[in-house]
């Protein structure tokens, strides 16, 4: 929802009022050169770029030290510095049983311990280690070969230190290959310290009058090692330094993607080397960065370190796990290969090599890490409307009236910061708000949900319990001398946090979510039908540095805030979603919104890109944003539709409908200053084209829940971008404005410029699409292809790949949970071969039933026999139940279970084949009685030119949609 | 809306609106339509023919949806129930066989049989009682409503003896001022030769361009002084609102500066905190400290009460009156003692002259005493200004009269009856604890604060419902009024106020609400909406 200073407050919008066309404050957040330990990283870079030919690196391995753990695949020994003899290292590197190498680093036996819980929080479990892969050691170095056919090997050179992952004995991955790994030890700090100040943009390292003979490596300055300021704040840094450098190469992978979240594109642009794209690395602080631009490298609200690494021959991925702040560098020296370099604060290394080879490797590996994004609620995949801010329970209602007369489909209500008193949250304002249990039941009398705002700055109030609580229990965040409440400035005014480090602060948290009266306060002005929504828990502190904690503050376990604050925002939805998932009699899955977030928030919330502006560039970027975070596990995403800031103009606000329909969150909002814009609120045509956006988002949604499913089980992100799909073709390497839904086959590109009456898609292969709507095809070719597709503001490029079955349930409703009973439209879009298939996933949609098997997952397929097609629908949940949800919980399928018995009565109600070669001769239920159809003549799949295809509707079949049946079409 | 709790597994696999009479749905008006032509029928498009079994089989056939009226098979159809017992009602086929029992469709109809109850007994008992209830209240409030009918027909034949008196005391004052101008014209014709090359002195002509300078000067003034409210304004919102937490210097400068600027003491922290908004000192800058003027210059006071008098002097009398002042002082000026141009011997006999002459003016009533030709216009000018001014104030009192009867029964304004001209500035009130919101109907609506603050006007009554498809007269106009261009939100609109007003016994408001940033909504009631039940107004006209 929200900005970093209230808007409220006159004073954001007097600089807006002066500086209209540049809001984002660059001044408030940090360049590189304004951040000790990445000055001192690039520095390190800079000085090995300059003397490459004498480089190296003065980690080495000590061979004798090496030792292997029988049984499992990991090897331990130990690392010395040639700078720092005395000070020891730890170094394991560990082979999993899915592909996956851990290489973790420490120091050991140091004067204090370097952060390295990070994976314990990002991991989803301890991943097993394989039990029966080999190393192999010689005198320089140690390796161990793994998969199928053992092409893939990970080698440790001893001296100096590398790690390499190689494919074919071809280097894929190289830790270290640059020499630029320096794990700065805990030091004691030397009295006649000189100061060095930061303030300056691009402050030169002051000389130190003693000689340093690591000077070669590490500088001639101790650069901000014991204080940094910046602004007006300065940052003690009681430990010392502790940061962390490392090269990271992919000397035979010219594209990578990931490390969310940025506002780029998502084949990341260069930030080094040759004619960068951008000056600054990429950098991870969670931060809540108001009108944040629209391509920049500055870092946003959450931090996802996954990178992945493509090319045709494979994808590789590295997971560096590490929760401080961090900055990365990114160059091409060549078009084919790509070199890193992670900067970090603070904490250990941990990494994690994902060996691939391919996309859905890669997928499958990050997700046995940290987890898939678990199956959500059904309803949390309709349309959500929020604003800032809905302003009374009459308000609520009155818009919830105005959607059902336009015959608008929506499934939640949204109220943000004002519902509350004195923005104290589950506080409700009476005086606005004076029947919130009985507005939540107005709501959910018609299938619908509420979503509530609870952020995590708590008003330092007594009459506040939740703040009271939380004091009273001692697990507030504390100032620097680790004893007294840390307070700082927030919505609220004065407010504290809950340190949700603290284990102790779990219980309370989830506690406070029950609905009904127990022994401590609890919000009993709830419903089972109320969800969370947890926004500024970057954390967003409007006094602090970087509007967040300063980095001395101290945690639970004595860890400073500066080792774990990317992983912080991680914390409140996950214990927000326990509590949600605890509150009621029957566990119902919990729907909880963040806007921070880590490695592994997937398994408790979907996000949102934060508070993006209205305007073209945003929408733009909203879409690779999306995307991006899609490939590192965060696939329920979306961004504001309409954008949070400015009034979008109607054409620019369909248009933003058009791609809300298609992320995985839809969910439009807007910022307390702008006009009203719900959809309703539209002049004609443009009212009638969202009616039916946000009708074609219901009708599909069976497509949306079953790649929801997928994405449970295998991790595969639910929107897909070419190189996922098609690996090989290195023309959609670069692709970030067009992508695939699930595996349903449908294509879209949405439109995000203004004036378009036509849009250029790129066709990656050799086969037919329909447009989804008018099902014109257009054929692709085998080097790929551009075809034109109608465009106009009330038209979508939507297509449906050959080869593809598409289940829909057509029928406009209120909000989808009065779909339930409605019956199936399939779309038979035959490729060349005229064959076809297609998935459905079904469940209850709202509890738990589906992991005791309480579930429909059906196959459609088109055979083609020669003369006749078969159309069947066979269940995929009784052929490979282990897939069936995610963890493979389940061993067998009932196929009479309960959630099936439920829905026989739901049925096909019809068949739309596209592309026959000619007018069918006969349809049938396979042993039963003769279907009543209709055919349009048009194109066949198999033809040479394109036009409208030929359509088979196949009128009410009176077939159950999860039942065994086929229907044949003589031709 | 009641849940529909039925299980799913109720609903048999074939169509559960099989078993459906073909005209389900059907809205009475197009029953007629729905009649086999042997065992087909066509669709009400006529684009295709379908068996007659194929009407409700919840599949949709026709292209126009209407071979499904009774089921939720074909999109943008609506659906008929006849609500026996209640009163019929159509709802979008998007609520048909959805697992709620809609409340338009009592009869349970838009559900499979036997999902909803049939209820329309006792909704229509209970509709039956609310429109009982309503009547009342209407027939009440139109009893109010025609006392203010009453009032406009009273205001109407005041207006008209007001407008007949006026018309009177207009032509008494037009003779007058004709009478006098003739006067004045005759006096003129004197003078005017003289005054036209007077008005050529350097002297005038630099007068009247300073004049105008003046002018512009003050509105150049008052343009600033505007100008500089709005900057205090919003420098005030600046000082109160900003977050000193945030140590945003650029800011906190900004805000000191004004401070000292202003005079206003340093807000502090704690200040802030509790209830400091309201009992906040007065936000205008504090009078600058008298600075040291030169001779003659005029105060700031001065400037601002008695710059419009001066830019008011007329500036011909003003000549004449300087040129009778400069005679004064230099009696001996050649043109003007004409005597110095006379033979002595013919001195008496000029005096003699003169002297008749002037008699003769002032027996004319043109000149009193004064022997100047031009002070004598000059004169005769004053009181036929004064005439003048008399007649414009009569004119413009008729034409308030006239205007006022206008509006009284225009469409736009008060009301084809005036039913409205009663509630004219009638101001309604509601306190919502923070603020006082009001609205004086016709004039304007305010927002007060209740613990000390600035006063806001919400707008100015602007017009009444204009939205598109509704009839200037009709009772959707009067159940809006548009209040507009009130204070301006320094970061957003003119503040204004859409009123939804109802038929009630009393004039009230009920409901106020921000939806937006300085957009307010307001409800309320007026018996000036209640009309008379129909019934009534059938006894009303026997009784007349």
């Amino acid at each position: 929802m929200k900005v970093l200073v209230p808007a409220l407050s006159t004073s954001l919008l007097l600089l807006a009022f002066i500086h209209p066309a540049t809001s984002f404050k660059a001044g408030d957040f940090k360049t590189c050169s304004q951040s000790g330990f990445c000055r001192r990283g690039r520095a390190l870079a800079e000085r090995a770029r300059e003397n490459v030919d004498n480089w190296h690196s003065p980690y080495s391995v000590d061979p004798l030290s090496l030792s292997l753990v029988s049984e499992r695949a990991s090897l331990t020994a130990r690392v010395k510095s040639e700078l720092y003899p005395d000070i020891k290292f730890s170094l394991e590197v560990h082979v999993h049983e899915d592909g996956v190498i851990r290489v973790r680093m420490d120091e050991v036996d140091g004067l204090r311990k370097r952060y390295d819980e990070a994976a314990k929080w990002a991991l989803a479990a301890e991943p097993s280690i394989s039990t029966d892969i080999q190393w192999k050691v010689d005198a320089s170095r140690a390796r161990a070969a793994f998969g199928q056919q053992r092409e893939h090997e990970v080698v440790v050179d001893f001296k100096p230190l590398r790690v390499v992952l190689n494919k074919n004995g071809k280097e894929q991955v190289v830790i270290n290959g640059r020499g630029l790994l320096h794990m700065e030890h805990f030091r004691n700090k030397t009295v006649e310290e000189p100061q060095v100040e930061t303030e300056e943009e691009g402050s030169d390292t002051q000389e130190v009058l003693k000689v340093n003979p690591n000077a070669w490596f590490e500088g001639n300055s101790e650069d901000a090692f014991w204080e940094e300021s910046f602004g007006s704040w300065t940052d003690t840094k009681p430990k010392g330094p502790e940061s962390l450098s490392l090269d990271i190469d992919f000397p035979r992978h010219g594209h990578v993607y990931g490390i969310p979240q940025h506002a780029t594109s998502l084949d990341l642009p260069t930030t080094t080397g040759e004619n960068p794209f951008f000056e600054e690395p990429y950098r991870f602080y969670n931060a809540d960065v108001f009108e944040y631009l629209a391509s920049a490298t500055t870092s946003l609200y959450g931090s996802i370190p996954l990178m992945h690494a493509h090319s045709a021959d494979s994808t590789v991925a590295i997971f560096n796990v590490v929760g401080s702040e961090a900055w990365i560098d990114i160059a091409h020296p060549n078009t084919h290969s790509t070199s890193t370099h992670w900067i970090s604060e603070s904490g250990i290394l941990d990494l994690f090599i994902l060996s691939g080879p391919t996309p859905t490797d890669v997928f499958r590996q990050y997700g046995g890490l940290t987890g898939t994004a678990p199956l959500p609620a059904h309803w949390a995949l309709g349309y959500h409307q929020c604003r800032w801010n809905y302003v009374s329970s009459d308000d609520v209602r009155g818009v919830q009236k105005r959607f059902d007369e336009e015959d608008m489909p929506v499934d939640v209500f949204w109220l943000d910061i004002e519902y509350s008193t004195d923005h104290q949250y589950m506080i409700w304002d009476k005086k606005n708000f004076p029947d919130p249990v009985e507005m939540t039941n107005d709501v959910a009398a018609l299938g619908r949900k509420m979503v509530v705002i609870v952020d995590p700055h708590l008003k330092r109030v007594d009459d506040y319990p939740v703040y009271k609580q939380a004091r009273d229990l001692g697990i507030l965040v504390k100032q620097k001398n680790g004893q007294d409440d840390y307070e700082g400035w927030c919505w609220p005014g004065s407010s504290a946090w809950v340190d949700f480090f603290n284990p102790a602060s779990w219980e309370f948290w989830k506690s406070l979510f029950k609905t009904t009266k127990g022994s401590s306060w609890s919000w009993i002005e709830s419903t089972e039908d109320i969800h969370i929504w947890n926004d500024m828990n970057e954390p967003s502190v409007f006094n602090g540095p970087e509007i967040t904690m300063p980095k001395d503050l101290v945690h639970y376990g004595g860890w400073e805030h500066r080792d774990i604050h990317n992983i912080n925002g991680m914390f409140l939805p996950k214990v927000t979603s326990e509590g949600l998932i605890a509150r009621g009699a029957t566990p119902k899955r919990p729907f909880v919104l963040t806007r921070s977030f880590f490695a592994g928030s997937q398994r408790y919330s979907a996000m949102w890109t934060g508070d993006n502006l209205g305007t073209w560039e945003h929408m733009t970027v909203g879409i690779k944003m999306v995307l991006s975070n899609g490939i590192a596990g965060m696939t329920f995403a979306g961004s504001d539709v309409g954008g949070f800031f400015g009034n979008p103009e109607s054409e620019m606000l369909v248009r933003w409908y058009w791609v809300g329909a298609f992320s995985p969150f839809f969910r439009a909002h807007a910022h307390l200053d702008s006009k009203r814009r719900e959809p309703y609120l539209l002049d004609e045509p443009h009212r009638s084209t969202v009616r039916n956006i946000l009708r074609l988002r219901y009708s599909l949604l069976p497509v949306w829940y079953t790649a929801f499913h997928e994405t449970s089980v295998t991790g595969l992100p639910i929107l897909r971008p070419h190189y996922v799909i098609f690996p090989q073709d290195e023309a959609g390497f670069s692709i970030d404005d067009q992508f695939y839904l699930g595996s349903s086959g449908l294509l879209v590109k949405p439109v995000t410029r203004p004036g378009v009456t036509e849009e250029i898609v790129y066709i990656p292969e050799d086969k037919v699409y329909y447009d989804y709507f008018t099902y014109q095809t257009y054929r692709g070719s085998p080097k790929g292809k551009h075809v034109t597709v109608p465009a106009e503001l009330h038209q979508l490029p939507l297509l449906v790949r050959g080869g593809s079955i598409v289940p829909t349930r057509d029928r406009p409703r209120r909000a989808s949970s009065l779909m339930h009973r409605d019956p199936f439209t399939l779309r038979v879009a035959l490729d060349e071969s005229l064959t076809a298939h297609g998935e459905l996933y079904l469940d209850d949609g709202v509890t738990y039933a589906h992991k005791e098997g309480h579930l429909a997952w059906r196959g459609f397929s088109v055979n083609n026999a020669g003369a006749q097609l078969r159309l069947s629908n066979v269940d995929l949940a009784a052929a490979t139940p282990r897939s069936a949800v995610e963890g493979g919980a389940i061993a067998t399928f009932d196929r009479q279970n309960a959630f099936q018995r439920g829905i026989e009565s739901v049925r096909v109600e019809r068949v739309v084949v596209l592309g026959l070669p000619d007018r069918p001769k006969r349809v049938v239920v396979e042993g039963g009685h003769d279907l009543e159809w209709e055919y349009a003549p048009g194109v066949a799949a198999g033809a040479k030119k394109d036009g409208v295809a030929s359509v088979l509707t196949i009128k009410n079949p009176r077939l159950g949609v999860a039942s065994d049946w086929a229907i044949q079409i003589t031709l | 809306m009641r849940p529909c709790l039925l299980s799913l597994s109720l609903f048999p696999l074939i169509a559960s609106a099989l078993g459906r009479p073909q005209t389900h749905g059907v809205h009475p008006s197009f029953l007629s339509k729905y009649k086999p032509e042997g065992s087909t029928w066509t669709c009400l498009d006529g684009s295709k023919t379908i068996s007659w079994t194929a009407l409700n089989d919840d599949y949709c056939d026709c292209p126009d949806g209407s071979d499904e009226p009774g089921t939720s098979a074909c999109p943008h159809n609506t659906f008929y129930c006849t609500n026996e017992g209640h009163i019929g009602a159509s709802i979008s086929s998007s609520c048909v066989n959805d697992g709620l029992c809609e409340p338009a469709c009592c009869d349970g109809s838009d559900e499979p049989a036997g999902v909803c109850e049939n209820t329309c007994a006792a909704v229509g008992k209970e509709y039956r009682k609310v429109q009982e209830t309503a009547r009342k209240l209407r027939r009440t409030g139109s009893k109010i409503r025609s006392t203010y009918i009453a009032f406009a027909q009273k205001e109407k034949k005041r207006l008209e003896a007001e407008i007949e008196s006026s018309e009177k005391e207009v032509v008494l004052q037009e003779k007058e001022v004709s009478h006098l101008k003739d006067l004045v014209d005759r006096t003129e014709a004197i003078s005017a030769e003289v005054l036209e090359h007077k008005t050529k002195s350097p002297l005038y002509a630099s007068l009247i361009t300073h004049h105008n300078a003046l002018k512009s000067l003050q509105r150049e003034h008052r343009k600033h002084l505007e100008r500089e409210k709005q900057l205090g304004d919003i420098l005030d919102n600046l000082r109160r609102g900003y977050n000193p937490n945030y140590q945003d210097m650029a800011v906190l400068e900004a805000v000191r500066g004004w401070e000292q600027l202003a005079h206003l003491p340093h807000i502090g922290e704690t200040e802030r905190e509790e209830g400091s908004d309201g009992d906040e000192e007065a936000t205008t800058p504090v009078e600058e400290s008298e600075e040291e003027l030169e001779e003659g210059e005029w105060t700031s006071l001065q400037l601002e009460n008695e710059l419009d008098g001066l830019l008011g002097v007329d500036h011909i009398s003003l000549l004449m009156e300087h040129d009778a002042h400069v005679d004064d002082a230099s009696s001996v000026s050649p043109q003007h003692d004409i005597r110095a141009y006379l033979p002595d011997f013919l001195v008496p006999q000029y005096e003699a002259l003169r002297d008749t002459l002037v008699s003769w003016l002032q027996t004319l009533g043109v000149v009193r005493g004064s022997p100047n030709a031009a002070s004598d216009a000059t004169r005769a000018r004053e009181k036929l200004n004064d005439a003048e001014r008399n007649l414009d104030s009569v004119r413009k009192q008729l034409e308030t009269a006239r205007s006022d009867l206008r509006e009284l029964f225009d469409l736009a304004w008060y009301g084809a009856e005036g039913e409205w001209k009663k509630l004219h500035n009638t101001c309604l009130t509601k306190d919502t604890g923070d603020y006082v919101y009001e609205v004086c109907l016709f004039e304007e609506a305010r927002q007060k604060p209740n613990y000390g603050g600035q006063t806001f006007s919400l707008g100015k009554f602007d017009s009444w419902n204009l939205s598109p498809g509704v009839t200037e007269g009709s009772a959707e106009y009067y159940s809006k009024q548009v209040y507009g261009h009130g204070t301006k939100c320094w970061n957003g609109p003119e503040r204004n106020v859409k009123l939804d007003l109802t038929c009630g016994t009393e004039n009230a408001l009920l409901t106020v609400a921000e939806l937006e940033k300085c957009e307010y909504l307001f409800t309320g009631t007026t018996p000036a909406l209640c009309l008379p039940l129909e019934e009534d107004r059938e006894s009303g006209k026997d009784e007349l």
